[in-house]
């Protein structure tokens, strides 16, 4: 019987350690995950806090400019639903390489993962989703 | 034929219905002509899966541009073998063609076993008539590939560019067919528990399924790998992404469930622990499905917000209630006559490595869920990144690795000290002192030193084993060594296989260690002439050639590789911009040697300055990921193929643990 017992303490021990590895991870790797009307109407409670925000690029907002440590990207991140001028927005800075889906021309939907300070969103990464693109909306004419 | 393939697809559905009726009425009634209905009924199956694929691919291959499934993933310029492979590049194909999948290894089960396992076939055939059932319903009401158009248009929307490349079209028929193969391990599970006959004839008979299921998770993970890595132009092959989860858990599962059988089959212990192996990788892979279909996780590369989602959940939902029950009812009868005897013993080295299998595979599941929960407990999504997964499977991974070692080695039962010098003193000798010379090499990076170290505890103690076995037959038989070696393999196939796939997996593991503990990446912006330095290289950038084809238009940059001022290599990294759908996409350009890769991207270029961002990687010991899948195959091979003689050893030629306890 007490044979048992330790083979319940030592997976008791392994579920244990599991467990204080996914809660430190989480502890330490959580990022809010957000869409951008969530984090516009929320924003200045999270200066400097790692966030990860879908939302869409504004038409006509995208500026490239070279720089020595890569591609510089300037954009305004909106709203889903607004394909227009949206009302409110926020500017977006990335650096590094632009994804082959990113348009130039603005309105894909994107991800972006940064820090929010001094009004810009600063972003480490930037990954285009596309829920469309193994699906595409066929004209159904 | 598109006709007709809507056709098969009806009629598909009322037999599969009646293939589960009658096979579950034959087994209550006791009624062998309605079972062997229910058998022709499922063979018929079969074949009506195999007309509706026809179908499918007769219009794919015609251009049949009025089905709307084929404007969708082809067009009348797309290469033949991608319109093939257009067969699994949207939704309404894939469910056919996993479909196609099921119903043959469902056609193959019930040849097999027109004499064998009588009494559990009609709980089989039920089983996978009623996942059959499942998917046909799917294709008939849900996503019909033979939906028509209102109008033809002239031209197809095209497959999707990143999905035109080799190892994407090998990629999801590899991963369906290890999906669809956890199924029948499944249906042979539930036929033991309503039979109550809880042997391990339920094992046995479906082992091989469960290997050729795991090999071909193993394969279809691999293959996405090295597509993400060839494609994506990330410079890593493994993102954590929620649909790479999805099919990395139910591979954990079913590893863990390889391993345990054998416990099952030798020592009639964990009956329970094995069929709640089999439910929950059964149930991994319809939630693999699910999540990928469902649009619940954000993934960067996830397929669609589909109406699928909800029949997924149910089905998901309503197997694992069936099998949970039936476990549940048969639990008096699961409990297993023998215990454990030690903590140093074969069998609780085979326990803990499920246990920490099973971890991983529960921490993955956590971690890609996690949003959805975080939202339902706190109100705010919250996301783990790859930082989450690789902190919490990192360390439960040296864990597995060095079970790898002592699993196949320890004795049975209980280890002597005497056992334990003689299988263990030297591998933990040359690791220790492997570990000793990288640490004075200058590598402080301790996690890669830790695994850097096991990875040659555990092949010392294959190596043992193998040059052990040859040495006991030279010895025994007078063979010449390389007589003995492949005869102690060809008679001990499933334990010597399962050694070349340790193998295969340690040389995962070193490309794994490489790549994350001595990865460097490196962005520039250069102009014509500049160098650059990037590993032991210095790399040279050219300029950018553009040229084009009807099909794509191309930006080729040219970067020359200089090793020690010498030219070696010239690279031309690509970026395409397909025409239809218009795209571009990144071609990666890679040097690539066993001791680590380069690898480089043109990330943009400029056409007035002439000056390109070029994104450099350098992953040591990548390519052993892609040879360690080789080996994999090849030990895969050995342990599945039919013996020829009765796979019983005979004693002499065993000099492994189990031989020397007996001796004892």
């Amino acid at each position: 019987m007490d044979r048992r017992i330790r083979f319940v303490i030592a997976a008791l021990l392994l579920a244990g350690a599991v467990a204080y590895l996914m809660y430190t991870g989480v502890r330490q790797t959580a990022v809010y995950y957000l869409t951008i009307d969530e984090f516009l109407s929320k924003r200045d409670g999270l200066v400097n806090e790692g966030v990860r925000i879908a939302g869409r690029v504004e038409p006509g907002s995208v500026r490239k400019r070279m720089t020595p440590a890569g591609e510089e990207l300037n954009f305004r991140l909106a709203d889903f639903k607004t394909d227009g001028a949206a009302n409110d927005a926020v500017a977006v800075q990335f650096i590094g390489v632009t994804p082959d889906m990113f348009k130039a021309q603005g309105g894909s939907d994107v991800i972006v993962e940064g820090k929010y300070h001094d009004g810009t969103l600063y972003a480490q990464s930037l990954l285009t989703s596309c829920p469309s693109k193994y699906e595409a909306d066929v004209a159904r004419k | 034929m598109v006709d007709v393939g809507s056709l098969a697809l009806a009629i598909a559905e009322v037999l599969a219905l009646y293939a589960v009726a009658m096979s579950l009425a034959g087994a209550y009634w006791r009624k062998a002509d309605f079972v062997a209905s229910a058998e022709h009924a499922a063979l018929a199956v079969w074949g009506l899966a195999v007309i509706a694929t026809a179908a499918l691919l007769h219009a794919l291959v015609a251009h049949d541009f009025n089905i709307e499934y084929v404007a969708h993933y082809s067009s009348t310029t797309l290469p033949t073998q991608y319109i093939i492979a257009g067969l699994w590049g949207g939704q309404a194909g894939s469910l056919l063609f996993w479909l196609l999948i099921l119903t043959s290894m469902s056609a193959i089960v019930h040849l097999q076993n027109r004499h064998r396992n009588r009494e559990f076939m009609p709980y089989v055939t039920a089983a996978l008539m009623a996942i059959a059932l499942f998917f046909i319903s799917m294709l008939n009401f849900v996503t019909p590939p033979f939906q028509r158009l209102a109008f033809t248009p002239a031209e197809g929307q095209d497959l999707n560019p990143l999905l035109q490349n080799y190892w994407m079209t090998i990629h999801p028929p590899a991963l369906y067919v290890g999906f669809v193969g956890c199924s029948i391990p499944f249906a042979f599970a539930m036929a033991a528990l309503v039979t109550g006959k809880l042997g391990d004839a339920w094992i046995r008979t479906t082992r091989r399924w469960t290997l050729l299921a795991w090999f071909f998770l193993s394969m279809g993970n691999l293959f996405g790998a090295q597509w993400a890595y060839l494609v994506l132009g990330w410079g890593g092959y493994w993102a954590w992404d929620p649909v790479e989860n999805a099919a990395f858990m139910p591979w954990l599962t079913c590893t863990a469930l390889l391993h345990s059988v054998m416990i099952q089959e030798k020592k009639n212990m964990l009956k329970v622990w094995n069929m709640v192996l089999v439910i929950l990788t059964f149930e991994l892979t319809i939630f693999g499905t699910f999540l990928t279909r469902s649009g619940v996780i954000s993934s960067v590369h996830s397929f669609t917000q589909s109406g699928l989602g909800p029949f997924f959940m149910s089905f998901l939902v309503g197997t694992s209630v069936v099998a949970v029950g039936l476990l549940l009812w048969r639990l008096p009868k699961l409990r297993s006559e023998n215990e454990l005897d030690s903590m140093l013993s074969r069998e609780s080295a085979f326990l803990l490595n499920n246990l920490v299998l099973v971890g991983i595979a529960f921490a993955v599941f956590w971690g890609t869920v996690f949003p959805v929960i975080s939202e339902a407990v706190r109100g705010v999504k919250i996301t783990v990144g790859p930082p989450f997964f690789n902190r919490v499977n990192a360390p439960l991974g040296l864990i597995l690795l060095f079970l790898t070692g002592v699993g196949p080695v320890i004795a049975w039962r209980r280890a002597s000290v005497h056992n334990l010098q003689k299988s263990f003193l030297l591998p933990v000798s040359l690791g220790l002192l492997g570990g000793a010379i990288l640490f004075a090499a200058g590598i402080r990076h301790y996690y890669a030193l830790l695994s850097l170290s096991l990875c040659i505890f555990v092949l010392a103690t294959i190596v043992m084993e193998f040059f052990r076995g040859t040495r006991a037959r030279q010895a025994m038989l007078g063979e010449n060594p390389v007589t003995a070696l492949l005869r102690l393999i060809s008679k001990n196939r499933r334990r010597y296989g399962g050694y070349l796939i340790h193998v295969g997996v340690v040389m995962m593991i070193l490309a794994i260690t490489g790549t994350s503990a001595f990865k460097e990446e490196k962005q520039i912006t250069v102009k014509p002439g500049d160098t650059f330095p990037m590993g032991r290289y210095t790399l040279r950038y050219e300029g950018v050639h553009p040229h084009e084809t009807p099909h794509i238009a191309y930006l080729t940059a040219a970067l020359t590789v200089l090793d020690n001022g010498r030219q070696v290599e010239v690279l031309r990294p690509e970026k395409r911009f397909y025409k239809r759908p218009e795209q571009p996409t990144t071609e990666v350009a890679i040097r690539s040697t066993l001791g680590g890769d380069l690898y480089v991207v043109l990330g943009s270029y400029d056409d007035a300055s002439k000056m390109a961002t070029i994104q450099a990687y350098v992953n040591p010991l990548v390519s052993f990921l892609w040879w360690g899948g080789i080996v994999l195959a090849l030990g895969t091979a050995v342990t599945i193929w039919p013996a020829r003689v009765p796979a019983r050893a005979p004693v002499y030629a065993d000099a492994g643990p189990r031989g020397r306890v007996l001796a004892e």
